[in-house]
């Protein structure tokens, strides 16, 4: 699906904590409706990139343009409310709350009907409630999370919260989604299934996918193109044939010797 | 065999034989335990939104009153002050969210828990300086709260209810049902149990930290407000009125940090238990049972029930 319309585009981004350069001159975009992957060793800086994406982290030089609009600093509600959502590395879910209320926070900047209303749970307020909730329940049909619906997403297993995370950004309807280590610590039965919801989400709603993940044959099979990232730097930019027998991206994996 | 009598036999025999004074009693007990509620409710909003103990909140109430009180002795019309102290407490909830809680995001809890202690400092020193340190008298007639009793021959006895404090039972039970009803339906409630659990995932999905913190601080300032009021028209508002809102701690303890209905069980368990306590078993130790009786009660619930009544989950700070 690549090659069609720019999506996202960043253009010789740079962030620097202190003296620390975690992001170096870095450019590449993101079409529409594509699969893209963002590999490279640890500490190359692809979580830094996705939170430069979202609007967390404010890179000190470089473009961001999303939708053809180049922005300013902006705030990560912000990018929520622009269509970008997104999931942790470390899953990053409302613990004490149940998976349903998790997705459901999903739907925040949706619902716009008059608080006074939605205490006494009347009139519109009730319809948009219940129209919110629908969305959401298919979605958790969608991701097969029906038996665990009413459950605190705390006392889930691992790769039970991984998918409710995906849930609760797939609630947001995003234009962009950014996925941190989707498949990080599952077993290889959930690595197929969090890979077949993926691709299901990519083709069936048509949403534009970033991802980084540290399993190299999940990313191939999944992207259309990746870009490769080591110290900050970009070291290649392509399809999953091109990268994988690029030079640069065989010694950074497997050491070179000097 | 003489003093097991006089604990667990003589006061339910003293209250069988005088129920007018039961009665009298609970309705002490259960105006104070809506009052307890009340602070309590203000210090569980802002722990669910920041997990954090506000330690300022005790100040906020005399803060608030004051500024009230204050206008009005120099001459602002009542009505005025109460509108005036309204948008003062807003006017403090914009300035803690850029002052304090913005810079220290993402920062532990302690620090925040810290930054209240210097907030309580700041507005102890600002009510000083501005009005004074006297006690002064709440305008009560003014703001068309209603004074004097009603007596009721009941029981072969008589019970009286001071006015006002049906009025504060009233309003308080109000204001807990309406904030109850905010922070469980609707979406801001949502957001805000959302915002509590985990910063970074709140702001992934669009909740805007900063426009939660300033509604929570606002709703606390306008329950503090509320609280000022009340306490004040019952006594004066002076700044040993923040010693009360330390009865909200154990009221939590009971309720749970963070549970609304928690909040209000809590504290119409202290309250009414207290007044019970001071009356009926009060005499058998030299009386003032009411002023430590809710901290013993909090020791018990630490010991065996430390997550409270209807908490979430095990208190882990403070």
């Amino acid at each position: 699906m690549s090659g069609g319309e720019i999506l996202l585009d960043v253009e010789h981004v740079s962030l620097a904590f202190g003296g620390v350069r975690a992001i170096n001159d870095v450019s590449f975009n993101i079409a529409r409706g594509e699969i893209r992957a963002i590999i490279g060793p640890n500490g190359a800086g692809k979580t830094s990139m996705l939170n430069v994406i979202n609007g967390f982290y404010h890179p000190q030089h470089g473009r961001i343009s999303f939708h053809g609009k180049t922005r300013a600093r902006m705030k990560p509600y912000e990018a929520a409310s622009q269509g970008i959502a997104r999931t942790f590395q470390n899953v990053a879910l409302f613990k004490g709350m149940t998976t349903l209320d998790n997705i459901l926070t999903g739907r925040s900047l949706k619902m716009r009907r008059n608080l006074f209303w939605q205490m006494l749970r009347h009139g519109p307020a009730l319809a948009e409630e219940i129209e919110h909730r629908k969305f959401c329940e298919e979605i958790i049909d969608f991701l097969e999370i029906e038996h665990i619906r009413k459950a605190p997403v705390g006392t889930l297993p691992y790769g039970l919260q991984k998918r409710v995370e995906l849930g609760r950004a797939l609630a947001m309807e995003p234009t962009l989604l950014l996925l941190d280590e989707p498949m990080a610590g599952m077993n290889l039965e959930e690595k197929q299934d969090m890979s077949r919801f993926i691709v299901d989400v990519n083709q069936h709603f048509g949403t534009t996918i970033a991802l980084i993940e540290h399993d190299i044959g999940v990313v191939m099979d999944l992207s259309d193109r990746i870009v490769v990232l080591e110290y900050g730097h970009k070291i290649a930019d392509g399809t999953p044939d091109e990268v994988k027998s690029d030079q640069k991206v065989i010694d950074a994996y497997l050491g070179v010797a000097h | 065999m003489h003093i097991l009598y006089l604990i667990f036999v003589d006061p339910f025999v003293q209250m069988a034989g005088a129920p007018d004074l039961l009665v009298q009693t609970l309705w002490e007990g259960l105006v104070g335990g809506v009052l307890y509620a009340l602070i309590a409710l203000g210090f569980v909003l802002i722990f669910k939104a920041s997990g954090v103990f506000n330690f300022a909140q005790g100040i906020m109430m005399v803060f608030a009153a004051l500024t009230l009180v204050g206008l009005y002795e120099k001459g602002v019309p009542a009505w005025l002050a109460l509108i005036l102290a309204i948008g003062i407490m807003y006017l403090l909830a914009l300035a803690v969210e850029r002052v304090v809680l913005r810079p220290l995001v993402n920062q532990p809890d302690i620090m925040l828990f810290m930054a209240t202690f210097g907030l309580t400092y700041l507005l102890i020193g600002l009510g000083e300086f501005v009005f004074g340190g006297n006690p002064k008298e709440m305008p009560v007639a003014a703001l068309g709260l209603p004074k004097g009793s009603l007596d009721f021959k009941i029981l072969g006895g008589l019970v009286s209810l001071q006015k006002i404090d049906i009025a504060a039972a009233v309003i308080a039970s109000a204001m807990v049902a309406g904030l109850a009803l905010f922070f469980q339906h609707t979406r801001i409630g949502r957001a805000l149990r959302a915002v509590a659990d985990d910063h970074q995932a709140a702001l992934s999905v669009g909740i805007s930290l900063n426009q939660i913190w300033v509604i929570v601080w606002f709703t606390a300032g306008i329950v503090a407000l509320a609280t000022g009021i009340m306490w004040g028209a019952r006594s004066d508002v002076s700044f040993a009125l923040q010693v009360i809102s330390l009865k909200a701690l154990p009221v939590l303890i009971l309720g749970g940090f963070t549970s609304v209905p928690g909040a209000i069980v809590g504290g119409l368990i202290i309250g009414i238990g207290e007044k019970l306590g001071e009356f009926y078993w009060g005499p058998l130790v030299g009386g003032g049972i009411e002023s430590w009786l809710a901290y013993v009660l909090a020791l018990a619930f630490l010991l065996f029930k430390p997550e409270g009544l209807f908490g979430e989950k095990i208190i882990e700070r403070i």
